[in-house]
């Protein structure tokens, strides 16, 4: 039993999610965490290796969760969700469906941590690229997907004579999607297309880009790598147009630094769909009173950057997109304030 | 079901086959077709390419007209004469200074609301697929078709509001009501050229040429137009085309109401199919629908 | 030679964006809409380089330049742009202002079929197809094009010269204003 029954609910079982659960259960309060899928640790899962480290996800889940198991007064709830919360004096009441010992009691929480990470735009809307009428169009998490098949067995794959990258399908797009700039697909769009080509030196890789957006720590070195070391083309232009040729998808893009219409033939196009906030985040957002912006991200308050109201918290790509590194720290800093508001007499 | 009627030039010399076969099928599917009185001309690319203003106020007078029928709906067979059409009530609706200019010139109101349609569309949405589909007696059992929808039926979306402006669906799910096949094709809605058929043949011929080479490929038999300028490009410079690009193409352009009156038991000769340079009898007989 | 920008060219993107309702602020310089432009492969500049000589108030080169009169009106730019700026609408704009003042067209084909065709509609407000062709082939001394393909439609029914005209002229030729559009140069 922690030592003032103090406890707080966090929502996502992601980088995020898990990062603030640590840090207050080391604090000593009870942490709820409840994550929707049956398994903890959100895109970490579906990922082949991260940028600018090349760490491997499963690793740092792994040894995550093994710190969150080593600590008791961590209680994980996969398979749930909150379906309903009340606030009260000192708190919320919250109910969460998907696990029956909670369901007809429901628990009372001192704060709460929203961290229900992003979905991606669905690029289907962009009948330009062809996604779902073409086979060989995809989307990011999708060839992350494949990537991770090739990374297994390559010598059971046939390697592709050439790869697309688009970027900003969805983001930086007023007529189509949003006008943010998604902050994180330049870096997982070079990590994947520098990943081809380690796989398959002979395969090239085209990245078509309006600007290549690398500020980080690291992340500049990332990209020039990608293209220094690993020789992935870089095509200034946002493309047009992709068109089956002949059992091959021709691309259709001007380049811009040359100012002339070019066409490229390649065998797969990948889509890096913008990030895009969660219906989920903004039903949850409702239930706790929490500000979210005009997309639907959680909004914070002046001066308390990962506070969306009173006693709540949020953290990783439920606030913006976000990098897993990102979504850790701000998972971190929402239990710094958790623990800050906990500490407190009374 | 009446809507007004807006033929268009083309309709009346080239393209008669399309007007035959609009004023037939409509009929048969009991929507009664009132001719805008005195109707002009869209003036095309001409107008809005060299005088704006003349541009909107030859589509406000059409409007005007519709007016003194007392109708609010109407319908265009032409994708060009639609789109013009359409657009001169989309700005004369947001322009209020244009509007009051507009009206200055023509001496006469403009009506706020028109609803402008499409044929594609009139028929897609206020009559439906299924209602055509019950209406079929001769399913074009076999036929492979390749939709070819052009620039301006559903460009610019913002305006037309009609299908996806990329990879547009509607004809091809109208055409399967009929019992035909449709093919999945990249050139749905590309350009064959469209105004610059006499000006600028080159343009046609690689722009036409492109849009029958991705039909080719896609193992299409024929293509279905809802335009006249589609179908002339595509039908009366195919030989050049075909020339051009030594690659024998016959694919008969046929109007989609043309195989709407097929799939409703007319004939071929009062749907005008006898007037296509490319000549579909041959695909038609070996598919038994003659 | 370097393009010179001077104050007085600075104008001309206020007066675009007034006439066609348009922010050209809001073009992310991106080059989708010149990428699957139907004729772009034949501009001197492509419509993205356009949108840019607007910027630069450079009016010589935008209403002397070849993709003036190159632009099909196929409104795929539009469509794809990721601010939707109507650049049809805007190269409309700029071939007025070109015709207006009299810059003689790189196509002066097109513009002769413009006219004349507008001619047409000036004098009995609608277009019979055979007759504008004749003309225009009469016009641009070209007798015997499509004389071929003229035979095979005439056989086919396609020509029909005797469209029947508008009523109302008087009411009709008013939309005209005066302006040397409807009547030929």
């Amino acid at each position: 039993m922690s030592r003032t029954g103090k406890k707080a609910l966090i929502v996502g079982a992601g980088p995020a999610g898990i990062e603030a659960a640590l840090k207050i259960g080391r604090a000593g309060y009870e942490v709820m965490l409840v994550e929707k899928e049956t398994t903890p640790g959100g895109y970490l899962n579906k990922l082949c290796s991260t940028f600018p480290r090349w760490e491997d996800p499963q690793n740092l889940l792994q040894v995550k969760l093994e710190q969150l198991r080593a600590i008791p007064d961590i209680k994980l709830l996969t398979g749930s969700s909150v379906v309903s919360a009340r606030r009260t004096e000192r708190g919320f009441f919250v109910e969460l469906a998907g696990d029956s010992s909670t369901r007809d009691t429901g628990i009372e929480v001192a704060a709460v941590v929203l961290a229900t990470g992003f979905d991606y735009y669905d690029v289907r809307r962009y009948g330009e690229y062809g996604y779902g009428v073409y086979p060989g169009v995809m989307s990011a998490p999708e060839f992350e997907a494949r990537l991770k098949e090739w990374k297994n067995e390559p010598e059971q794959i046939e390697p592709p004579g050439a790869v697309a990258f688009i970027k900003c399908v969805g983001s930086r797009d007023r007529a189509k999607g949003y006008p943010y700039c998604s902050s994180i697909c330049c870096m997982y769009t070079a990590k994947q297309a520098a990943l081809v080509k380690e796989i398959f030196p002979r395969t090239a890789c085209y990245v078509f880009y309006m600007d290549v957006r690398a500020a980080g720590s690291g992340y500049e070195e990332f990209v020039r790598s990608t293209i220094e070391d690993k020789r992935v083309r870089y095509v200034r232009g946002r493309p047009a147009k992709v068109l089956p040729e002949g059992g091959r998808l021709q691309i259709r893009v001007e380049d811009t630094l040359m100012g002339t219409p070019v066409e490229i033939e390649v065998d797969m196009v990948v889509l890096a769909g913008a990030v895009v906030p969660r219906e989920e985040t903004v039903r949850l957002a409702g239930l706790f009173e929490a500000h979210i912006d005009r997309y639907g991200f959680l909004a914070s308050e002046p001066g308390q950057p990962v506070q969306a109201g009173e006693r709540v918290f949020f953290a990783g790509g439920c606030g913006f997109p976000v990098s897993i590194k990102g979504a850790q720290e701000q998972g971190a800093a929402a239990a710094a304030e958790v623990i800050a508001l906990f500490n407190q007499p009374g | 079901m009446e809507v007004a009627y807006y033929p268009g030039c083309s309709l009346h010399s080239a393209a008669r086959e399309y007007d035959m076969s609009t004023r037939l099928v409509c009929r048969h599917l009991g929507i009664s077709l009132k001719e805008i009185k005195d109707w002009n001309c869209c003036g095309a690319t001409a107008a809005h390419s060299l005088d704006h203003l003349l541009a909107v106020s030859l589509g406000a007078r059409n409007l005007a007209l519709l007016d003194g029928m007392k109708m609010t709906r109407v319908t265009s067979p032409c994708a060009n004469c639609y789109s013009r059409l359409k657009a001169a009530a989309h700005e004369l609706q947001h322009d209020e200074i244009l509007k009051t200019e507009v009206e200055r010139i023509l001496e006469a109101p403009v009506p706020c609301g028109v609803e402008v349609l499409s044929l594609l569309e009139m028929f897609v949405t206020q009559v439906g697929i299924d209602t055509i589909a019950e209406n079929v007696s001769k399913p074009l059992k076999g036929m492979k078709l390749a939709a070819y929808y052009g620039c301006l039926l559903t460009r610019p979306s913002r305006i037309s509001g009609f299908d996806d402006p990329e990879q547009p669906v509607s004809m091809d799910r109208l055409l399967e009501g009929l019992g035909a096949e449709t093919v999945d094709w990249s050139h749905k809605a590309e350009c064959c050229g469209a105004g610059f058929t006499a000006a600028e043949v080159g343009i046609v011929l690689d722009l036409g040429g492109q849009v029958l080479e991705a039909a080719r490929q896609a193992g299409a038999e024929a293509l279905v137009v809802a335009c006249p300028m589609c179908q002339l490009n595509l039908d009366t410079r195919q030989g050049a085309i075909e020339a051009n690009r030594g690659t024998r193409y016959d694919l008969p352009v046929m109007y989609f109401t043309q195989l709407m009156g097929l799939a409703f038991g007319y004939s071929p000769r009062v749907l005008g199919l006898k007037r296509l340079l490319t000549s579909p009898f041959p695909l038609l007989k070996t598919k038994g629908l003659l | 030679m370097p393009i010179r920008i001077g104050e007085s060219s600075s104008s001309l993107q206020e007066r675009v964006e007034e006439a066609c309702s348009v922010d050209l602020s809001q073009c992310y310089e991106c080059g989708k809409c010149s990428g699957g432009c139907s004729t772009t492969h034949l501009m001197d500049y492509t419509p993205r380089k356009i949108i840019q000589l607007i910027k630069l108030g450079y009016c010589d080169i935008l209403y002397n330049s070849d993709a003036l009169w190159l632009c099909v009106g196929c409104h795929l730019c539009v469509d794809r742009c990721p601010a939707q700026i109507d650049i049809p609408r805007i190269v409309d704009y700029l071939r007025e202002q070109a015709y207006q003042q009299g810059i003689k067209p790189t196509r002066e084909q097109v513009v002769t079929f413009n006219a004349l065709m507008l001619g047409s509609v000036f004098k009995r407000g609608r277009v019979s197809e055979a007759t504008l062709m004749l003309q225009f082939n009469l016009r641009t001394r070209r007798y015997f094009k499509d004389a071929q393909l003229g035979t095979k439609m005439l056989v086919k029914g396609k020509v029909n010269p005797f469209v029947p005209g508008v009523k109302g002229t008087r009411e009709l030729r008013r939309l005209f204003r005066g302006k040397p559009a409807g009547k030929e140069r």
